[in-house]
């Protein structure tokens, strides 16, 4: 990390954004930092999106709707006297670096998600989809709000220089946008759930009081993911055709294997929570597995012999891909080339690994219980 | 639509941030109602839009939409998706040495 800007990974998604390092973008705080949210800019068809018709589902689709109207967690996103102090300049290096990186992520992403859903909201023409949307964008933007605040004590400011640079929109399949962000909101569920239980039982290892927060925080992940899952349940050929099945393999399969590199490049940040990144991991999936059965009809079997070693062979791979950017030239390049292989090797044969099929209840609706 | 050229048009927008405790968000929204397609490219035009903490900026702007070519369009269309993980957003930036 450089002294004067975060490198979050973010920043050149589309190779046409900068940070721009400026204090002036947060004149109150001790800014020292300053970070570029980067979020990502695309279409969709919004034509397809526009028929939708919820009425299969009308009953659950109400429900979840008033409770996302009546805005449970309202009142949440305070700090109050739980919020201690956090001991900023005490904190280890690497600690910092990789917590930071967490909060910055996790800025990105609730930023992202409120682009999206706002665009969805603004470019279509069905009222039920339009409410939904709004809802989850005004979530999205709180949550935001919320870490972006975490990010100030800490002294680093967000830049939303992006506004004034040139974006260019790519395009995704509404089914692709389905699939992600259902398991996007439910994976971060299981995640936030997974380190409060932690932490509840171990509240020595909370180093930062925002880790309180995350049990009605994730509450809401978990209702926008159950807004997805009945959208997927109005057409039955997203989760029932032959090859849409594939592709939902495809997605567990990429979302569950980065998840298990990013987790595995912080080990700091998990030492720090006293969690064992290969059990975090696995009990991520294990929860995510068990709420996915309400809409998708395939699982991994993460308890396939084959499953941990082919995630470690993968991890190893992509190290080596990075190393390999960063030393570039042609033994960099080589040894990049060779990473990228064994990567989609290790793919592969996790991709390969016979899946559950399970039987979707009638009923889609579920409740967080964990 | 060009086929080969790009087209430029000009647009009236707003553009609304907000650095508040309680929101975190930025919006470009076109006052005539102009809609961005795949491959499309949009410059709001000015200096940065810039929010002090606590701030909530509502700024009108024109922005410059240039329309990708029909080319453009249907290759984006094509391999838009094969940027699907932009679209999972949870754990860490995909820097692996931070």
């Amino acid at each position: 990390m450089k002294d004067s800007t975060i490198d979050t990974g973010h920043n050149t998604t589309h190779g046409e954004l900068h940070a721009e390092l400026s204090g002036k973008f947060d004149t109150t705080a001790m800014a020292t930092e300053a970070t570029l949210l980067n979020p990502r800019f695309y279409t969709t068809d919004f034509d397809e999106m526009d028929k939708i018709d919820v009425t299969p589902v009308r009953a659950e689709w109400d429900t979840l709707i008033a409770q996302m109207k009546s805005d449970p967690n309202k009142g949440h996103f305070k700090k109050n006297a739980d919020w201690d102090h956090v001991d900023w300049a005490g904190m280890d290096p690497h600690l910092r670096a990789e917590f930071i990186d967490f909060l910055v992520s996790s800025c990105t992403a609730e930023f992202s998600g409120c682009v999206l859903y706002k665009e969805m909201k603004r470019r279509g023409n069905n009222p039920d989809i339009c409410e939904l949307f709004n809802y989850m964008a005004r979530d999205e933007a709180r949550h935001a709000g919320f870490i972006n605040d975490a990010l100030r004590e800490a002294g680093v400011a967000v830049n939303l220089g992006f506004l004034t640079k040139a974006k260019k929109y790519t395009y995704f399949r509404p089914k692709f946008i389905y699939y992600a962000t259902y398991l996007s909101e439910k994976i971060g569920y299981a995640r936030y759930i997974t380190i409060f239980r932690h932490l509840e039982a171990h509240p020595e290892h909370r180093f930062h009081p925002i880790f309180k927060w995350f049990k009605e925080w994730c509450n809401d992940e978990f209702s926008h993911g159950e807004a997805f899952a009945l959208l997927m349940r109005t057409d039955p050929k997203l989760t029932q055709s032959w090859a849409n099945k594939l592709w939902i393999r495809f997605f567990l399969t990429a979302v569950y294997s980065t998840m298990w590199v990013r987790d595995h490049a912080r080990k700091d940040f998990h030492a720090a929570l006293g969690v064992d990144i290969d059990w975090y991991d696995q009990e991520v999936y294990r929860k995510t597995s068990a709420i996915a059965r309400q809409v998708f009809p395939v699982e991994l079997d993460i308890d396939h012999p084959r499953w941990i070693p082919g995630l470690r062979r993968m991890n190893d791979a992509m190290l080596d891909m990075e190393r390999g950017r960063k030393q570039g030239g042609l033994a960099g390049g080589l040894t990049n080339a060779w990473g990228t292989v064994r990567a989609m090797t290790a793919f592969v044969g996790l991709y390969l690994i016979p899946v559950k099929h399970t039987t979707p209840p009638a009923s889609v609706r579920m409740e967080p219980v964990y | 639509m060009g086929f080969f050229t790009r087209e430029k048009e000009q647009v009236p927008c707003t553009v609304e941030v907000s650095h508040r405790f309680e929101a975190l968000h930025a919006h470009v929204r076109f006052n005539n109602g102009a809609v961005v397609h795949p491959g499309d490219e949009v410059l709001v035009h000015g200096a940065p839009v810039v929010a002090a903490y606590g701030e909530l900026v509502v700024e009108d702007r024109m922005a410059t939409i240039t329309r990708a070519t029909w080319l453009e369009r249907q290759w984006v269309r094509l391999t838009g998706d094969f940027d699907f993980m932009e679209l999972c957003e949870f754990s860490f930036s995909e820097e692996l040495a931070v």
